[in-house]
Formats: C-alpha cells, sequence, structure tokens
C-alpha cells in the first residue's frame, strides 16, 4: 500500500524520484500481488503516430511533466520507422504539409532537427483555381511582409515520425511496446495498494497490462479508446478516394529551387493537387470518384503521367472522357493540348515519371467525435476527427491538439492535481474542439461548393474567390488562420 | 536495412508534346481590345471583333436577314455574332463527351464538292442518305459549295464547330424531309434550336411573323410542337459523321437518332395549292 501511494501521490510529494526508487517499489509489488496489473502509468498513449509520439515527447521535455510515467502503445514494428532512409530520389507517397505553427512546436520539443532535411520541401507560394472557370486565387506572403516566405513544409510522414522517434529515443524515459496491439481496455480493480476501479486497463497482445492515470487515444479514426470512453463519431463518407503518388517533374518548379509552388486545382469530382518535394519531385494528392480512382490505379505509366497532366490543363469535359478509357489517353493529351489555350507558368510543369509502386489510394471521410474527453480518456488526432485533405489540415489538427492536451496535464501537475480528472482535461476540450470543428465545417463546405459543375452557384463561387484574391487583408487573415500564426478565433 | 530498387519511369515524349502543345497554343484570350489595336487572327479569315462591333452585327445582320431571307450570309453572320459567349462553347463540349463528336473534331472533315462526290451520290438507292441529300440539292439547285466561311468566331475550334454546323445543315433537311420554303426552314430551325441550342436558330423563329395565317397555323400547331420534342429527346445531330453514313437507309438513321417523320409538308403544300386551284376553276366555271 505504502508503494502504491507513493507512486499515486508522486506528483505532490517528491516530484523528482528517481527511477530506481519508484521501480524498486514497483518489483516489490510485483512480487506481493499477482492480480495488479503489470504496470501503472501516468500517461499511456496508445498509437504511435505523430500526435502520439508528438506527444510523449512534449511531455518528456516539458520540465513540469518530464517526471511522469508515460508508456507507448504501438501495434506496428517502430524498428521499421526509426530505420527510415529513403535515396534522395525516392519519397514516401504519403505526406503531410506542416504549417509553420506544427513546424515551431516540433522545433520547440526538438524533433524538427531530427528529421531528415534535406527531405523536407518548404514553399512559398499556391496556386489554386476552380477548373470550370479557371477563376484563380494565389496564396503568397507579400514581399517584405511577414519575416519567412514560407507557407509550409511538405514533408514525408515517415520522415516526421522517424525524427519524432529519434527525439524520443534521445530523451528516454518512455516505455515503448510497439508491435503490441490492443486486445481490450477495460477498469481494473480494486486491491489492497491501490483502488483501480475508475482507470483504464490497456491489455496487449504480449501479455502485459498497463493501467493509466490518463489514457490518450491517438490511435487513428477507428480508435479503440474512443470506443472503450463510449464516444461517438459522426459524420459521413465522401465517397471519394484519394489518389496519392510520387511523380518525377520536368524541371524543379517555375519559381526555381529556392521558391517553390503548390498547386491545387478544384475539378468538379474533386480536387488535385501538386506539392513539390527536394529536388525535381513532387506529390500528387487526387481526390476522386471511387470509380475513377480504380482506373488511375490500374493505368500504365504513360497514360497515368498523361491523366496527371491533363488533370491541370484540360477542361473537365475532357477529362471526363479520359476517364472513360482504358488507355491511349497519352494521345488524346496530345490532342486537346493544342486546342486547350493554358499559360504554362500558372499550372505546374509537366509530370514526366511516377515512382513505381507509389500510386494508391485511401478513401476520404468526415468525422467528428462528440467530445474528446472522458474520465481518465483524452483523444488526440485522428482518433477525435478526421476532415477532407483540401486544405492540408489533418495532421496539423492533430499537432494542435497535442500542445493544448500538454498544457492542460502540465496545469494540473503543476497544481499538485489529479491530470487523469475531466475536470482538468475540460480545458483541452474546450480549447479545441470549436476551432477544429470550424475547419472541419469550412473543408467541408469548400469540397460541397466545388462540387457543383453547372449553375449559378459556378460564376458565383468564381467571383468570391476572385474577391478574395483581389482583397489583400482578407487573404491574408485566411493565410494566416491556416498557418495557424493567425489571431485565435476560437 | 534493405529499400526495393524503384525506377522513375520517364516518358519525356509526353513531356515534350505537352510542352510544345503549351507554348504554341494561341493565347487569344478574351482580352478586350480596340478596334484599332486588334489581336492577330487565330485561322485563315478570322476578323477579331469588338464588343460593340459584334452587337452591332448580330442587330444588323438579324433586322436584315428578317426582312430578307434568301440572305444567307447575314444569316450566317447572325449566328456568328450570337453564338458566344456559352452557346458554341457548350456545343464544343457536347461534341467532346461524344465519342464520334471526338473523331469529327480531331478528322475535321469539310463538306463540299471537293470532299463530296456528287455523281456517286446519284447512284446510291433511293432510300439511302447520300440519294436523299442529293436529289434535295437538285430539287433546290443548290450545291454543298454556297456555304460561307466562318469569320467572327475567335476559338478557332469553335469556328470548326460552327462550320460543321452551318455545312450538315442540308442534311438535316434530307433526314427530316422538310423542303427549303420558307415553312419548312423554320420548322427545321425550331427542331435546331430544341437540339443544338445555338441563338441564331432560336432568333429564325421569329420569321413565323412572315409566314402566310394558313402556313403559321400549321407551324404552331403541327411542326413547332413536333420540332420541340423531337429536338430535345434525340441525340445530337452535330455529332453525326455524315460521311460515313451516306449509304445507310433513312428511315434506320432517323430511328437511331430518335428523330419522328414530321408530316410531309410538300405533299401538304401540293395538296393545298391543289385544292387552291379546284376552287378558283369552280368559281370561274360558276360563272
Amino acid at each position: 500500500m505504502a508503494a502504491g501511494r507513493a507512486l499515486l501521490g508522486r506528483a505532490r510529494a517528491t516530484p523528482f524520484v528517481c527511477r530506481s526508487c519508484s521501480q524498486s517499489f514497483q518489483i516489490r509489488a510485483r512480487r506481493m500481488y499477482s492480480t495488479r496489473p503489470n504496470d501503472i502509468y501516468d500517461v499511456v498513449c496508445v498509437g504511435g503516430g505523430p500526435a502520439g509520439l508528438s506527444l510523449l515527447t512534449a511531455l518528456r521535455v516539458n520540465p513540469v511533466t518530464t517526471g511522469l510515467r508515460v508508456a507507448l502503445v504501438e501495434a506496428q514494428d517502430l524498428s521499421k520507422t526509426r530505420s527510415f532512409s529513403l535515396p534522395p530520389t525516392q519519397f514516401s507517397n504519403r505526406c503531410s504539409s506542416l504549417t509553420p505553427a506544427s513546424a515551431h512546436f516540433l522545433d520547440e520539443i526538438g524533433a524538427w532537427s531530427h528529421l531528415q532535411r534535406g527531405r523536407v520541401q518548404e514553399y512559398q507560394e499556391m496556386q489554386v483555381w476552380d477548373g470550370v472557370t479557371g477563376a484563380r486565387i494565389e496564396f503568397d506572403w507579400p514581399p517584405g511582409s511577414a519575416s519567412s516566405k514560407t507557407i509550409a513544409y511538405m514533408t514525408e510522414n515517415l520522415n516526421l515520425t522517424s525524427g519524432l522517434l529519434k527525439r524520443l529515443d534521445e530523451l528516454g524515459g518512455v516505455d515503448v511496446f510497439d508491435n503490441s496491439r490492443v486486445q481490450g481496455i477495460e477498469f481494473g480493480e480494486e486491491s489492497e495498494d491501490a483502488d483501480l476501479r475508475e482507470w483504464p486497463v490497456v491489455k496487449l497482445s504480449g501479455g502485459q497490462s498497463l493501467a493509466a492515470r490518463l489514457l490518450v487515444g491517438a490511435d487513428g479514426a477507428n480508435s479503440p479508446v474512443r470506443a472503450f470512453a463510449g464516444i461517438e463519431s459522426r459524420g459521413w463518407d465522401y465517397d471519394r478516394h484519394g489518389v496519392v503518388a510520387t511523380l518525377e517533374l520536368e524541371g524543379d518548379g517555375w519559381g526555381g529551387e529556392y521558391s517553390k509552388i503548390a498547386y491545387q486545382r478544384f475539378l468538379p469530382t474533386g480536387p488535385v493537387a501538386m506539392l513539390p518535394l527536394p529536388g525535381n519531385y513532387a506529390t500528387l494528392v487526387w481526390s476522386t470518384t471511387p470509380v475513377n480512382a480504380s482506373l488511375l490505379k490500374k493505368l500504365e505509366p504513360r497514360d497515368f503521367l498523361a491523366m496527371v497532366n491533363a488533370a491541370f490543363r484540360l477542361s473537365p469535359v475532357d477529362l471526363a472522357y479520359m476517364h472513360t478509357q482504358d488507355q491511349g489517353q497519352d494521345d488524346e493529351l496530345a490532342w486537346r493540348a493544342q486546342h486547350t489555350p493554358v499559360d504554362p507558368e500558372t499550372i505546374p510543369q509537366a509530370a514526366v515519371g511516377v515512382q513505381e509502386g507509389s500510386v494508391a489510394s485511401f478513401p476520404l471521410k468526415m468525422r467528428h467525435a462528440d467530445t474528446y474527453i472522458s474520465d481518465r480518456v483524452a483523444l488526440v488526432g485522428d482518433a477525435a476527427h478526421t476532415v477532407h485533405p483540401i486544405a492540408g489540415q489533418g495532421l496539423n489538427q492533430g499537432q494542435g491538439d497535442v500542445q493544448s492536451l500538454v498544457r492542460a496535464i502540465e496545469y494540473a501537475v503543476s497544481h499538485g492535481q489529479d491530470l487523469g480528472a475531466q475536470m482538468w482535461l475540460e480545458q483541452y476540450n474546450s480549447e479545441r474542439y470549436a476551432a477544429n470543428h470550424v475547419l472541419i465545417g469550412v473543408c467541408d463546405k469548400l469540397h460541397k461548393l466545388y462540387s457543383v459543375e453547372s449553375g449559378p452557384l459556378v460564376p458565383l463561387r468564381s467571383v468570391g474567390l476572385k474577391a478574395v484574391n483581389a482583397l489583400g487583408p482578407l487573404k491574408s487573415f485566411f493565410m494566416e488562420q491556416a498557418s495557424g500564426t493567425g489571431i485565435k478565433m476560437f | 536495412m534493405e529499400v526495393a530498387s524503384s525506377r522513375i519511369r520517364p516518358a519525356t515524349r509526353t513531356a515534350s508534346k505537352v510542352c510544345a502543345a503549351c507554348t504554341s497554343s494561341s493565347t487569344s484570350s478574351s482580352r478586350p481590345f480596340s478596334a484599332l489595336n486588334r489581336p492577330p487572327p487565330s485561322y485563315p479569315g478570322h476578323v477579331p471583333l469588338t464588343r460593340v462591333e459584334r452587337a452591332g452585327l448580330a442587330v444588323g445582320s438579324g433586322v436584315m436577314s428578317l426582312l430578307n431571307p434568301y440572305r444567307h450570309d447575314l444569316i450566317a453572320a447572325l449566328g456568328e455574332a450570337t453564338a458566344t459567349p456559352y452557346f458554341i462553347y457548350r456545343l464544343r463540349d457536347a461534341m467532346l463527351s461524344d465519342p464520334t463528336g471526338r473523331r469529327i473534331l480531331r478528322l475535321r472533315p469539310r463538306i463540299s464538292s471537293n470532299t463530296l462526290s456528287v455523281e456517286k451520290l446519284r447512284q446510291l438507292p433511293a432510300n439511302t442518305v447520300g440519294r436523299a441529300y442529293v436529289d434535295w440539292l437538285d430539287r433546290e439547285g443548290v450545291s454543298p459549295d454556297t456555304r460561307s466561311q466562318v469569320r467572327y468566331i475567335d476559338d478557332e475550334e469553335c469556328a470548326y464547330v460552327m462550320q460543321r454546323y452551318r455545312e450538315c445543315h442540308d442534311f438535316y433537311h434530307a433526314v427530316t424531309g422538310l423542303p427549303i420554303v420558307r415553312e419548312g426552314e423554320v420548322a427545321l430551325k425550331a427542331f435546331e434550336f430544341a437540339n443544338t441550342l445555338i441563338p441564331m436558330t432560336g432568333l429564325s423563329m421569329l420569321a413565323v411573323a412572315t409566314l402566310k395565317p394558313s402556313e403559321r397555323s400549321r407551324f404552331w400547331s403541327t411542326y413547332f410542337p413536333w420540332a420541340v420534342r423531337n429536338g430535345v429527346r434525340s441525340r445530337e445531330v452535330i455529332n453525326v459523321f455524315w460521311e460515313e453514313e451516306l449509304e445507310r437507309d433513312v428511315g434506320e438513321l432517323r430511328a437511331e437518332l430518335g428523330i419522328e417523320r414530321p408530316p410531309d409538308l410538300r405533299e401538304i403544300r401540293q395538296r393545298e395549292r391543289e385544292e387552291r386551284k379546284r376552287q378558283k376553276e369552280m368559281q370561274n366555271q360558276g360563272r
């Protein structure tokens, strides 16, 4: 009992009990009571993706929370992530756009320097236009306004997670259970040492069971932690698939090596985006119907490249026709490009190669959990919300969640409170819920607005887009909101 | 850790084709210009017009062609002046949505006495499209060369679409069987408007005011409903590759397109003429 209370009340009495002392108490406890869970942790994070790894790194770095006992549970083998290394001519096809706010946070927790910086591409300009009318909006910071002209950083997800893992290994102090699937989560039992009836206990496939003062679900859209907490996640499927690929372009961009440009065109079937990577490479994210997505995956590389180039050049009528062909899009593009006038510098340079095996697709959906917290449970990242990739915000929202949750935990610990109590987690929920909800809603409405192919809405939305493009302060406002450096609205 | 080798598949032929096409394509877009500073023509015979000039052409040619419907050059000019901004692009997109239409746009066939041998058409069996066409040409005393060139449409591909429509107009006469008299033309124009949405065809329906009362009543009661019903539900006639359909049976092609045969206007008019002649004879005899 003394051992248990010493562990539970550690934050209040002695914030920096050395590891060996606390472990020696535990070993004694384990020998005496075999029905207790193997280990009791302050924070157990289920999910080793960007959100989970950031959370644990931030907790370890923060001087207030650095003494907490934390564990990471991940179903996949993390050694593969740790040993991520690809040659400079190959890039993973799952990439994300990190906003300056997220990059700043990663730098604060010391993970940024562990990313392979040569594989991270910052871009300074973004061209977005309507595929039906050609109305265009150009995002770039006006010269001389902001200190850095970077809009965002394009990073491979694996690069990000491997950098975070390296930092976590450097910091130490985390019990990592990788290759362990969660068999079940239930409440603990009462025993002489501790009353764990309100504590979630995670049972792993390796036989261990971990009791958590705070169980954090960073385990993706089908979160078992969220299911355990009984939190509903509501939303809808978009009936769209996001097709991704790594492409080689004919040059390193119209702005040259040091001024990269991201492109997005709104087609009636969904937006197609070409995001720059180091060198002549770029990553494609094309949200389109499931039928079109399966065709794109089956095409020969030559025809696939023709479809990609056509997506940025040809009219929706031509694209719809080319989606009905099994082959020969190459020829069709060559003909139609002669009769479709387009200024080549306003669209991405032509794609000349596709990385073998990089064409893949994933279904798009929108989900938002009813709440992010419950007794001794918190949700971050995709477990809490899933958003359309139209604005590249999903991963950044997760990083924002992590920052807010760390602040809430820090507050509770520094005030000597039980960090798993819902009262102290409420701050996280109220800080993040409304902001995330608005962003998810905006992305959803943008998707719906640009799905309309004809009718009065088309010229109206073009007028709106051109108006925003012309109104400098309004455009700057949107850019600041998207990059996370703007005024906090919610 | 061993990484699977991966090749970037170059497709330089595509790139160079796309690049060349993009940089060489004309940027003759809709930038406003003055009459003193016209952009260069997009195709031989192209005359870029300012908006005021286009409006003036539309009004002038509309009024004069109503007063003198034999001025087919004014009717053509009216068609070109009113086709932009939306209608000719819609028609071109309708062609691009159809495989045959795309083939037509690719091959750019022209109908003239060079490409269509009238002698060979005269030898076709009586029920074929080609024979109906050449019989009609002979009866009306026109040749396939009487169509004027498109001049006032800025986009080169849309200019071809307009030219194709103009050259196929005679085939529409052949397929529907409507004669070239004012009444038949108005009925056919109503059908074309319902099918192709070219504004000139709709405006031509104003010529109803110039018809005789009996003709007008016949138009509203019979031919106008026929035109609307068939124009809307049939296939786009602009997508028919006429050069390949010359030896087909007319009735079969009509059925495939979804056009029902209108009452034979020539026969009706013939009967009316005979009726009038008989009545006049009776009056003369009675006197």
